[in-house]
């Protein structure tokens, strides 16, 4: 019996989300009586970091290490996940909820393991002894709890849902070298190539910002977000969008913050002409201040927002970052 | 090319927050007076399927389950562009979780035969699970790619497929028959169907196909794994302060002001 947390990394860095499920399964283990938490850890040149695995929560690391891992392919990663699976029959296998593991491996896994599934979790319980996997549903206007039946249950973590365990320099802990023939795995489809049409962003990521501006339908044009970056570069932020301003190419769709993007947590979230649907705020709620910038009154967004300004962005954005430039030199 | 697309008609999205109930018994959205659309990235996979028709030829055959009332999905995606549509219908369907559905589109998916690309919209607008494309690729036994927004390329049994990444695209090659489950952007954004089309769509005639039809063991659909055991409506407690001025200068600066105090900027 065991939990087993599937974490990709690279050699220079674990991902935050990885840190993230190791603290959800540190949590769920304690819920379940201190059940073992294997961290299976993927990728190519990254035994340096099982340790690291270990101090963030992980009671044993098996490592999967191969020069193909090193971007690995979603069926390889399934194949190599469904192997573990046979060979180490963990109860509960957990996943970060992005699009590779989220989006593919986890479900594929679900079907081929007869495994019960319940995907982008903020949250579980344990009653009598049973797991109850807590997600949103409706574009985060409902929460519910579902059960996962089947001997194993697979459950993925939604981002920012749990916060990382701090670094626990005691820990201890075995790495086991997988022996898993990588090369055996031919996935049935390929990637023939990549073509690379946004210019490297500058400034800080969404994942990393402490302050991110955010435009919406209302920002009219992609003339409109340049004030949005200019305000951004004043303010170290990053710079994000609703999903009608990534469908108009108002943001790459790679800026999308909300259900179907990214879900972030910054210290201060500024939404600009955003009116407050479900689907986006989902992706920002967690943010410590949301502050809107609306000309609508009666825009939803007031309702989820902590400071609103009633007024067209044209006539706000402007003055602000004066005023800004203003006070912050004093 | 036979392009199926798998769409689900749920109530629309965008109903606000103050007007969303959740009946306790049934554990599902109530209805109420709430329009009843295509979700949305079913109706960007519509699109996609009828855009590779026009690209690279063929026809394309919209499936759903559900009741009688799921017809106005399938007129919708006909009047959009689609050639043919099959209607799922038996009460014992209701209960079907993410993998009774995808035993039930498989079943229809044999029936229907000579299908060459499956298309899902990457999840429901309702419950958002995103599991019945890869499961419905798992029953089928065929290659599956997930988060595609369209087809670049379609030759000698073999589509390249655009998947949105970070810094741009990827492009990947599967064999046909293949199921893609399709996400959104620039390229996809649904078409508008329009009355006449719609009227006409109307008289296009929609098999309806019962477990029986398919040849399915009902107990098999409703031994279900995933199972809804509660569902609330989170309560709100956000007032929201708003930030007062004469002028839109003097709103702006008292903002920055607050700002600072509260030690944000």
């Amino acid at each position: 019996m065991s939990i087993l947390a599937c974490c990709v990394a690279t050699k220079s860095s674990i991902p935050r989300s990885t840190l993230e499920l190791l603290s959800a399964a540190r949590s769920l283990s304690q819920q379940l009586g201190q059940i073992p938490v294997q961290a299976l850890l993927i990728g190519f040149e990254v035994k340096e970091r099982a340790s690291n695995l270990i101090r963030h929560g992980a009671d044993e690391v098996l490592l999967a290490e191969h020069p193909r891992l090193e971007h690995p392919e979603d069926e390889v990663v399934l194949r190599l996940v469904e192997e573990v699976v046979h060979r180490f029959t963990p109860q509960v296998v957990l996943l970060p909820h992005d699009e590779l593991s989220g989006g593919h491996v986890a479900p594929r896994l679900a079907h081929r393991i007869k495994a019960g599934i319940v995907t982008d979790c903020t949250g579980f319980e344990v009653k009598d002894g049973d797991i109850r996997w807590l997600r949103p549903v409706y574009g985060g206007k409902a929460m519910a709890f579902f059960r996962a039946k089947g001997t194993v249950q697979i459950a993925t973590i939604r981002s920012r849902a749990f916060e990382p365990l701090p670094e626990d320099p005691l820990r201890q802990g075995e790495v086991y070298e997988l022996d898993i023939d990588v090369e055996a795995f031919v996935p049935s489809v390929s990637v023939v190539e990549r073509v690379e049409t946004i210019e490297a962003e500058k400034g800080p990521s969404l994942d990393r910002a402490e302050i991110i501006i955010s435009g919406g339908r209302g920002m009219g044009s992609a003339e409109g977000f340049k004030a949005l970056h200019e305000l951004a570069r004043l303010l170290g932020a990053a710079v994000g969008g609703s999903r009608p301003a990534a469908d108009m190419g108002w943001v790459p769709h790679s800026r999308l913050i909300g259900q179907t993007g990214k879900i972030v947590a910054p210290k201060l979230y500024i939404a600009v002409g955003i009116s407050g649907a479900s689907q986006h705020m989902v992706g920002a709620s967690s943010s410590k201040t949301i502050v809107a910038i609306n000309k609508d009154p009666d825009a939803p967004i007031f309702k989820l927002a902590h400071i609103g300004v009633v007024s067209e962005w044209e006539k706000i954005i402007p003055p602000l970052i004066q005023s800004i430039k203003e006070i912050c030199k004093q | 090319m036979h392009i199926v697309v798998c769409i689900k008609q749920i109530i629309d999205p965008e109903v606000p927050f103050h007007l969303f109930r959740i009946d306790p018994v049934t554990k599902t959205q109530v209805r109420g007076s709430h329009p009843l659309v295509i979700s949305s990235y079913d109706e960007v996979a519509v699109e996609v399927a009828i855009q590779v028709k026009e690209k690279f030829g063929g026809q394309v055959t919209v499936v759903t389950i559900g009741s009688s009332e799921a017809l106005q999905a399938l007129h919708q995606a006909l009047a959009m562009g689609a050639d043919n549509a099959v209607l799922l219908c038996d009460p014992v369907f209701e209960h079907a979780d993410s993998f009774g559905k995808a035993f039930i589109l498989a079943a229809a998916l044999r029936k229907i035969g000579d299908f060459d690309l499956v298309l899902c919209g990457r999840q429901a607008g309702d419950i958002e699970m995103g599991l019945v494309g890869p499961f419905l690729a798992e029953e089928l036994g065929i290659p599956c790619v997930t988060l595609v927004a369209n087809v670049i390329a379609a030759e000698g049994g073999k589509i390249h497929l655009k998947r949105p990444i970070e810094t741009g695209y990827e492009v990947i090659q599967a064999s046909l028959p293949c199921l893609a489950t399709i996400t959104n952007d620039e390229s996809n954004i649904p078409r508008y169907a329009s009355v006449k089309r719609l009227r006409a769509a109307m008289r296009v005639p929609i098999p309806k196909w019962s477990a029986i039809d398919l040849g399915l063991e009902p107990a098999i659909i409703s031994e279900a794994r995933i199972q809804l055991e509660e569902i609330w409506v989170p309560k709100r407690e956000i007032r929201c302060e708003f930030i007062s001025g004469e002028s839109p200068e003097e709103k702006a600066r008292n903002l920055a002001l607050r700002l600072r105090e509260l030690k944000l900027i």
